[in-house]
């Protein structure tokens, strides 16, 4: 009921979108299919609860832009993403939520740097009900081109996110940073790192204990004051457990350009969260993105 | 009377046309592979032609989100429109020397008539996609040509005289040779260029979503 009420409220802003279209410039569209492969997608520490998880992954989106003088544009777009995990079916989802955003170019030219603020929320409905959710996120970002072949990008985020299931729901700020170096016309280099404070969500195999019902087998979990649930999204049953901690991002990824609007990428990213235990991820994907 | 009159004329332009001589110049690379979109201009630095710019106004589209032409050679005092072809608006600059300008957002019909009246390279950009990028080169001389896809341009009308043959391009810059043009001159000029790597913008797309850059 709580979910039904947040995709009502996000497609409110529908109206804005259809505002945005009526007076502004596009649409500019682009489309992506991925493939991404997680070593831990449940998000545990090292033992019974690490599962490992294929995901396919498609986006597509849609942006209009308006200038509001020389230099500043007010964009707005809706985004969609629809994720199709082949080793469990639970973590299947498709997602879809209105982007707005306002840019100031900072002088003319390649290597004026471009500032960004905006908001954008994402309904999304998963196979496992309990993972289905609404986020609201404020998003900051700075571009600046340091020659033709370097490019620097700094993201800042802050996003809240509400969940059928208490436990996924959440909030978290994070700060990152991306470099990207054109070798040549063809390839892109690129190496990032991040920052993230917050809400993660951790999963790990659990036992039935007379008296006390599912708790999770990880002693670690009971570090956490915050909402358990047991799920069923695995192929044996989990608690998923809350807990507030930092997380360090970093990887890399190459990027060769298939003519003039498409690119394939392969990323690989490692995600370490410091909390009572170490939690850690490798993500590695191959995609392919195209703008219309 | 009459009569005469015009064979003189005759006469005089059969003698003028006769007194032009042409150039070709082949532009290639280190490879041997032609060169397109170079200009080749020729000038007689002592005594330079004077030049006269055209009545209408030269045409450097927008089209998928792109200039077309990529190298547009013209002569000092000629107008330029923009007009933009695409379905999205285009932010048209200059900040070279030899001509500073800006038509902000526009589709269609281009807003401004620009007049290039320095010579010099002027570099056009789009402030709103950063990949698009385009070639103005204002010549002070009315002898130029600008080479096609077999890297061959024809500079034709050449009164005998001593020049200098310049070729330019945006990998290469400028090279050149001193060259005499005699009435019944008709020569092929093989200039060799060393090619820069090709680092404009890039268009091709990241990991991000739809977007302008």
């Amino acid at each position: 009921m709580r979910f039904t009420r947040s995709i009502l409220r996000a497609l409110a802003a529908l109206p804005l979108i259809a505002a945005a279209r009526a007076f502004a410039d596009g649409p500019y569209s682009s489309a992506s299919a991925s493939a991404a492969w997680q070593d831990n997608v449940t998000n545990a520490t090292p033992g019974d609860g690490v599962l490992s998880a294929f995901t396919l992954e498609s986006c597509a989106d849609l942006t209009w832009l308006r200038d509001l003088d020389f230099s500043t544009f007010l964009t707005a777009g809706v985004a969609s993403t629809a994720d199709l995990c082949t080793t469990f079916s639970g973590l299947d989802s498709i997602s879809a939520g209105p982007r707005l955003e306002i840019r100031h170019k900072i002088g003319l030219g390649p290597y004026a740097p471009l500032v960004s603020v905006g908001l954008e929320a994402d309904a999304a409905a998963f196979s496992d009900s309990g993972r289905s959710n609404v986020d609201i996120a404020a998003v900051a970002r700075f571009s600046q081109r340091l020659d033709e072949a370097l490019q620097l990008v700094v993201d800042a985020r802050v996003c809240a996110t509400e969940a059928n299931h208490e436990v996924y729901s959440g909030s978290y700020a994070s700060l990152g940073a991306t470099l990207n170096w054109d070798i040549d016309e063809i390839w892109r280099l690129s190496v990032k790192g991040a920052w993230r404070n917050g809400d993660i969500v951790a999963e790990y195999a659990a036992e039935k204990v007379p008296l006390y019902g599912w708790v999770p087998i990880d002693t670690g979990a009971y570090a956490y004051t915050g909402p358990r649930q047991l799920v069923r999204t695995f192929s044996e049953p989990f608690i998923a457990y809350r807990a507030k901690a930092p997380t360090l991002s970093w990887g890399a990824g190459v990027s060769p350009a298939i003519g003039r609007h498409t690119s394939l990428i392969l990323e690989y990213t490692r995600c370490r969260t410091n909390a009572y235990d170490t939690y850690v991820n490798d993500l590695v994907s191959v995609g392919v993105v195209h703008h219309f | 009377m009459k009569r005469l009159a015009a064979a003189v004329l005759l006469a005089a332009s059969l003698l003028t046309a006769r007194a032009a001589g042409t150039v070709r110049v082949f532009t290639r690379d280190t490879g041997g592979r032609p060169v397109a979109d170079a200009v080749a201009y020729l000038s007689d630095p002592d005594s330079p032609a004077p030049v006269s710019p055209p009545a209408d106004p030269v045409a450097i589209t927008q089209k998928d989100q792109e200039f077309s032409p990529y190298v547009t050679p013209i002569v000092v005092g000629t107008k330029v429109v923009f007009p933009n072809l695409d379905n999205v608006q285009h932010h048209v600059y200059s900040v070279s020397p030899a001509k500073r300008f800006e038509i902000p957002l526009y589709i269609g019909d281009s807003k401004e008539t620009i007049v290039f009246d320095r010579p010099g390279i002027v570099t056009l950009g789009c402030n709103i996609h950063d990949w698009m990028v385009a070639y103005v080169f204002v010549l002070s001389t009315p002898y130029y040509a600008k080479t096609g896809a077999d890297g061959t341009a024809e500079v034709s009308g050449l009164p005998p005289g001593r020049y200098r043959l310049e070729v330019w391009h945006p990998r290469a810059g400028t090279v050149g040779r001193d060259l005499v043009v005699t009435e019944s001159s008709d020569t092929t000029q093989v200039i060799s260029v060393v090619l820069k790597p090709d680092h404009r913008i890039r268009r091709a797309p990241d990991a991000g979503g739809a977007d302008y850059k």
